[in-house]
């Protein structure tokens, strides 16, 4: 038995491990200085060997990313509160069921609602629609997992703070959303690795550019270059420059992802030190 | 808690001072820069961005054209859907599109030819390197699959030199619309009346036979995985893969071998005043049979587009178009592609300039400035 579940485990991990490895041997050879500092420009430019990067790349990921975590956290937890804390309510079981669908629709359907909600009428591709885009992803696998992360806090400490008469959103906010706070960060960070390696809901949003911005909010408002969109762009050119450059932004989008786990750990300990 | 902000506070700042140390004092200050956006065809992206890298040389930083490839069908739609400046296509837009432009903008979209397109047949021999002599005829029985084998009769009898394998033949196609497939069909049309009425030609059309790959580097890819494969490709795509391909036989009955010369040379006809034409199988003695115009498509009525929030934008584009069909021509033939003639050159400035802005006209007052036109 024991055998058997140690097979499943290494076959379970095999495939990350092979990814990992394989990620790392073919892109470590383009990371370089200039991958850092330099914007991508043509291709030419990495075929005759002149300075190429994807400054504009990585930054613009971070602002991205970082926006649609600003505005699918706080809407995703509220829906989540209202699934488990008003179990009551009319409105939860169309929203449940409207969340469950939303989950399983496929990403890129996302972009294009986007596109037309957002870009059509803004005249131009952004960095913000790419980030409700991909709020938009991130949205349901935060309402689902803050639903059973609160569910799994036991009723009697509602019941107690209620007992003291605290109003029932206080008891929420104060004494639920404390204790089930592991949960709620696991989630998030659930969707936001989700939506971090997401390219179909950003490329009719974010659109892509091959260059910084002219100033620091056409991150913002103006298109924007995301790593998984450039990953995908960069792996099917025809120049094998581009290919190992795709590697090596795989790697980033990789570490990015990892540093955001361990800075999500980070925070949720800060707090638990401060209540002991 | 409050270490992990102050962290944060520090992370964020230093990203802020990478983002603004690359921007030496020499440079245009960021309240004056104009960012171009234009989107398109697959097959102009390395001339379209090699151009864009020299402009914003050229001009300090000042204009920054990002050119995104997402194939000439998309570049169409994003032109229509008003979110570019400037589409790119290596199929000129359909009449009905054409009126469709004119009654929501009150104004004409132009075609304007940036570079030529060339399509050859790339095949995987093993053993037999590029120059396999294809005729029109030839290359439309295989793609209606008729002729089936590597050493059919009609192939051998262009290739007498050449000892053709045994090999059945496997037909690599577009899956996805594209104006390479445009430039092929419509190759094959031309030579073709049994092409023309059962197929024709379109960015997409219903293959007969054959693999769809996805992209000119799907097709790329499917016919470098597989022996005995025959696809179709950009010149340029072919010779950065280190693909073979075939030398076609054109209308003269000269054996044409693929180049930027022949290239431009197939485009030295007659043009009409809004270069919409094909000329595949071209008239021109020693023009390569395969050929097509890239274009790139703008609003007559610029301040019309969405995608274009003024005046100045309007004519940084403008002064874009104008050098890149002017000098910065110069860089297409490094790149692998051929230059525009000069009948295109000037049914350009034809069209130039009679862009409006608010009924301005603009395309004339930067001709004129540039001393192109008096």
């Amino acid at each position: 038995m024991v055998g058997l579940l140690c097979i499943s485990t290494v076959v379970v991990l095999l495939p990350l491990v092979i990814i990992m490895v394989h990620v790392l041997v073919e892109g470590f050879s383009a990371l370089s200085y200039d991958f850092f500092t330099e914007e991508l420009g043509s291709p030419s430019r990495a075929i005759q060997g002149q300075a190429t990067g994807l400054v504009h790349t990585i930054i613009g990921t971070i602002v991205v990313d970082t926006l649609a975590l600003l505005i699918a956290v706080p809407i995703g937890i509220g829906a989540g509160m209202m699934l488990s804390e008003y179990p009551e309510h009319p409105l939860n079981p169309t929203l449940r069921l409207m969340n469950d669908t939303l989950n399983g629709m496929p990403a890129i359907l996302k972009g294009l609602f986007i596109f037309v909600l957002i870009v059509k009428p803004m005249g131009t591709f952004s960095g913000i629609a790419g980030s409700v885009a991909l709020a938009v992803v991130m949205l349901p696998i935060i309402a689902r997992t803050t639903e059973s992360a609160l569910q799994s806090i036991p009723w009697t400490i509602r019941e107690s703070g209620l007992a003291l008469g605290i109003p029932r959103w206080r008891v929420v906010l104060s004494t639920v959303m404390p204790a089930a706070k592991g949960g709620l960060i696991t989630g998030i960070l659930l969707a936001f690795a989700r939506a971090a390696g997401e390219a179909a809901p950003l490329l009719f949003t974010s659109f892509g550019n091959n260059y910084l911005p002219n100033n620091w909010y056409g991150f913002i408002f103006s298109p924007t270059d995301t790593l998984p969109q450039r990953l995908y762009s960069l792996a099917i050119s025809p120049y094998e420059q581009w290919h190992s450059m795709g590697w090596a932004a795989a790697i980033i989008l990789f570490l990015m992802v990892i540093f955001a786990f361990i800075l999500a750990r980070l925070l949720a300990r800060d707090k638990f030190k401060i209540q002991a | 808690m409050k270490f992990t902000l102050n962290y944060l506070l520090i992370l964020f700042l230093s990203f802020t001072i990478i983002s603004c140390g690359g921007e030496s004092s020499e440079h245009t200050p960021s309240e004056d820069r104009v960012s171009i956006l234009g989107a398109g065809a697959t097959f102009p992206a390395p001339l379209v961005t090699a151009m864009a890298d020299e402009y914003r040389d050229m001009t300090n930083r000042r204009v920054t054209v990002n050119y995104q490839s997402i194939g000439s069908g998309g570049g169409i739609r994003q032109f229509m859907e008003q979110t570019v400046m400037f589409g790119m296509s290596e199929a000129f837009l359909s009449e009905e599109v054409m009126a469709d432009i004119e009654s929501s903008t009150g104004g004409r979209a132009f075609n304007l030819p940036i570079t030529l397109a060339d399509v050859v047949p790339t095949y995987n021999l093993p053993g037999i390197e590029k120059g396999l002599v294809f005729s029109g005829e030839v290359l439309v029985e295989i793609f209606l699959g008729e002729i089936v084998d590597w050493n059919d009769p009609k192939l051998v009898e262009l290739n007498p030199d050449i000892n053709l394998p045994d090999r059945n033949i496997t037909v690599i196609h577009r899956s996805d619309g594209s104006g390479t497939t445009n430039v092929f069909t419509s190759f094959l049309s031309r030579v073709s009346d049994r092409w023309r009425d059962t197929v024709g030609f379109a960015t997409s059309v219903n293959w007969p036979t054959g693999i769809g790959g996805n992209g000119n580097e799907g097709v790329a890819g499917a016919v470098q995985n597989t022996p005995g494969a025959i696809g179709y490709n950009s010149l340029t795509y072919a010779i950065l893969n280190n693909m073979s391909y075939g030398y076609v036989i054109n209308s003269s009955g000269n054996i044409i071998e693929p180049s930027y010369e022949a290239t431009t040379e197939a485009a030295n006809i007659e043009l009409p005043d809004d270069t919409r034409i094909l000329f595949t199988n071209t008239p021109a003695e020693y023009g390569y049979p395969i050929a097509g115009f890239a274009w790139m498509l703008v609003y007559e009525n610029m301040e019309q587009n969405n995608a274009i929030s003024n005046r100045n934008e309007a004519e940084e584009l403008l002064n874009f178009i104008i050098w890149s069909i002017t000098e910065g021509q110069e860089l297409s033939e490094s790149l692998g592609f051929a230059k525009i003639p000069n009948s295109a050159l000037e049914k350009n400035i034809a069209m130039i300039r009679l862009i409006k802005w608010d009924g301005e006209e603009i395309g004339a007052e930067l001709l004129l400035q540039q001393g192109l036109i008096d």
